[in-house]
């Protein structure tokens, strides 16, 4: 059922830009947001200025420096002054901030961006910290465990199988072999992946994402600004994020009913899906994930690769919308569904829906 | 060449409330015992403030569930991080408690997976050493499971709980910052000259932030050891976790001949906090070569000077007048 209502005023991402993702970037992180926003500035030939509200999206933790994200401005520049926004989530979440604020009519120009530099940090040491901190961060219970949990619960369910698992990993990343920001590109058949040990069973190592460093950042306009700065806008039809329990005890684990509802909020099912982007961070996550957007098999889903392929953490989300904006933008694709996802087994989704010119 | 990669455990300790529900809660794993509380005829383990479904507050009504459970989904850790309850691998499994309707997160040292199943029945082990604590309690098959424990309850209720963590952090210098350290290594202070304004910062983040301009080797320039201070506070140390310090010092940033952005964070000990000012000129006093040591610089702007340099004594040249200093505090 949608739950869609049409915005009030129409955005459109209008230029991209992304970081290949790196094992290790030898520099600082505001090196890697500044490229994409210098690259933002060329396409559109907008200066920073014109920039009227800008939001980023990144998380201290995760290289371990405190008020990373204030360093992080470094890379678009403080000067002149503007609004400035920061969450400490996914950049998709700093996109749905600006996408908000460019509804209030005032502006009508916004710079989002992701970034993260997972690589100084031990991801599974950190992600706990997000988890309940008296019943479930003490014993450093990760999104790696919880993951091999839900897979485990989705076989038992008969929703899946180490096999259909092993496929998802086997198609995404021989996919991201065509994509030149894919930091895991690799053509591996189904039966030599079940043949590697369990990491987290029933998930093995390849059914997790690679730790990786990166940065995403796109501009947003509005109405006839839209129009007058690129000849295909991309306009974001809807959008729509929801959260579940933290305590993985409650929630059906087999199923993402906060994907459903932002898919309903975000008008998914009112009109054709061309191409999906969604944060398939474990493999087992595509199965669920599709289910829950109600998306067919013909459905083409991650041809980047996904998260698989590279997942700079805080731009994972960020970089789905990109890839789907990027294919409405060459023409390939009419319509598209980006995903993102925050907390572990999938606990807070947003779905945005994305359509090139109408 | 010396080894510049960083290695560093960045700590919070945290001190929090239990609150009128983790309080019995946490109490009870200390005395042996685990609570659920009751949600209109569920029961809930862990238990909540609140009715999950509806949100609403739930007046605690508790309800003592296990020690005994069934296992209703799990994973085999095959390799344990340093923040696990074990240092070999275990299940980490939800668990539904006799008695309770939801199930636990925790972890089940089972010595192998192939012990581990959906639906098996475990049993609750206490640590020897309790503290109100969720690592007070862990998990054992019940088949495996040695004879019953006899814990001893503790007195006063468990109203706080304290969580230290640490995050195990290493990285390479990165490059404009490794050629600074190794320049102080060598008694140089090397910035670099922005291509697109000509400013010299010092140390260099490998970039010019105001015109977002990416800089390289050539661009690196040596700076005199020489300045005028722009800017100083006198900290006066007060009790917090990790604090070393315990008498007054002066924190300076200083203006080096030449660049357009301050050192900053310098630590002066020898110059009375009466005979220092904004203005006073200063050069530094290397350490000798051997007693040099870079490790506190790390990928952040500051660092510990005093490490390389031993302290910044006055020239004896006239101030300068401090208001050309203003645009250089910080």
């Amino acid at each position: 059922m949608s739950t869609h209502r049409t915005p009030n005023r129409d955005v459109a991402v209008i230029a991209t830009s992304q970081t290949p993702s790196y094992r290790h970037f030898d520099g600082p992180e505001p090196v890697m947001i500044m490229r994409c926003v210098n690259d933002l500035l060329a396409e559109t030939g907008l200066e920073r200025k014109d920039l009227e509200f800008t939001i980023a999206g990144s998380c201290d933790y995760l290289s371990g420096l405190p008020f990373a994200f204030v360093s992080n401005i470094d890379g678009v520049g403080a000067w002149p002054p503007v609004y400035e926004s920061h969450v400490e989530m996914d950049g998709a979440w700093a996109l749905f901030e600006a996408w908000l604020r460019l509804q209030l009519g005032d502006i009508d120009v916004a710079l989002v961006i992701g970034s993260g530099k997972s690589s100084p940090g031990r991801p599974r040491e950190v992600f706990p910290l997000q988890t309940d901190p008296y019943v479930m961060a003490p014993l450093g219970l990760d999104p790696v465990s919880l993951a091999g949990i839900q897979a485990r619960g989705l076989i038992e369910a008969g929703k899946g199988s180490e096999r259909a698992f092993a496929e998802v990993v086997s198609r995404s990343r021989r996919d991201a072999l065509a994509n030149p920001n894919a930091q895991v590109a690799v053509d591996r058949s189904v039966d030599s992946l079940l043949a590697e040990p369990y990491f987290s069973s029933p998930l093995r190592l390849h059914d997790l994402p690679p730790i990786s460093d990166g940065a995403a950042a796109l501009i947003l306009a509005a109405g006839d600004r839209a129009r007058e700065l690129t000849s295909h806008p991309v306009w974001i039809r809807g959008m729509d994020h929801r959260i579940e329990s933290h305590h993985p005890g409650l929630r059906d684990l087999t199923t993402s009913v906060s994907t459903a509802a932002a898919a309903a909020g975000a008008g998914v099912q009112d009109g054709p899906v061309d191409v999906a982007e969604l944060s398939v961070t474990y493999s087992h996550e595509e199965l669920i994930l599709r289910a829950a957007l109600g998306l067919g098999d013909d459905v083409s889903v991650n041809p980047s690769g996904g998260p698989l392929a590279g997942h700079p953490i805080m731009a994972t989300g960020l970089v789905r919308v990109i890839e789907v904006a990027d294919r409405i933008m060459a023409g390939g694709a009419g319509r598209g569904v980006a995903h993102a996802s925050s907390g572990p087994v999938l606990q807070q989704n947003l779905v945005c829906v994305l359509e090139g010119a109408a | 060449m010396p080894d510049l990669d960083i290695e560093f455990t960045l700590e919070y300790p945290y001190t929090r409330t239990t609150g009128p529900v983790l309080g019995p809660f946490l109490t009870g794993l200390r005395d042996g015992r685990i609570l659920g509380v009751r949600c209109g005829s569920r029961v809930l383990c862990p238990p909540l403030e609140y009715d999950p479904d509806t949100f609403a507050t739930l007046d605690p009504d508790f309800v003592e569930v296990g020690p005994g459970g069934v296992v209703t989904g799990w994973t085999w850790v095959s390799s344990p991080t340093t923040k696990h309850p074990f240092d070999h691998p275990f299940a980490f499994a939800l668990i539904r408690l006799d008695g309770a309707d939801t199930p636990i997160a925790h972890a089940v040292d089972a010595g192998s997976p192939d012990a581990v199943s959906t639906g098996m029945r475990v049993v609750a082990r206490y640590r020897g050493e309790r503290v109100g604590a969720i690592t007070d309690v862990y998990f054992v098959p019940e088949a495996s499971a040695g004879p019953a424990q006899v814990i001893e309850p503790g007195t006063e209720p468990v109203r706080l709980t304290t969580h230290l963590i640490g995050l195990q952090i290493s990285e390479p210098l990165q490059p404009a910052r490794k050629r600074f350290a190794l320049g102080l290594l060598d008694g140089k202070i090397i910035g670099q000259r922005s291509p697109a304004t000509g400013k010299v910062y010092v140390p260099s983040r490998g970039y010019d932030h105001m015109a977002r301009v990416e800089m390289t080797e050539a661009d690196d320039v040596e700076i005199p050891a020489l300045g005028a201070v722009s800017s100083f506070t006198v900290i006066t140390p007060v009790r917090y976790y990790g604090q070393m310090e315990t008498e007054p010092y002066i924190r300076a940033s200083i203006l080096l001949d030449g660049a357009d952005s301050p050192i900053y964070g310098v630590d002066v000990r020898d110059t009375p906090v009466e005979a220092f000012r904004v203005g006073l000129r200063v050069r530094a006093v290397w350490r000798p070569v051997g007693e040099r040591d870079v490790t506190g610089f790390d990928n952040r702007q500051g660092g510990n000077w005093e490490q390389v340099i031993e302290r910044w004594e006055p020239t004896g040249e006239p101030d300068v007048d401090p208001a050309r200093l203003q645009e250089y505090v910080f």
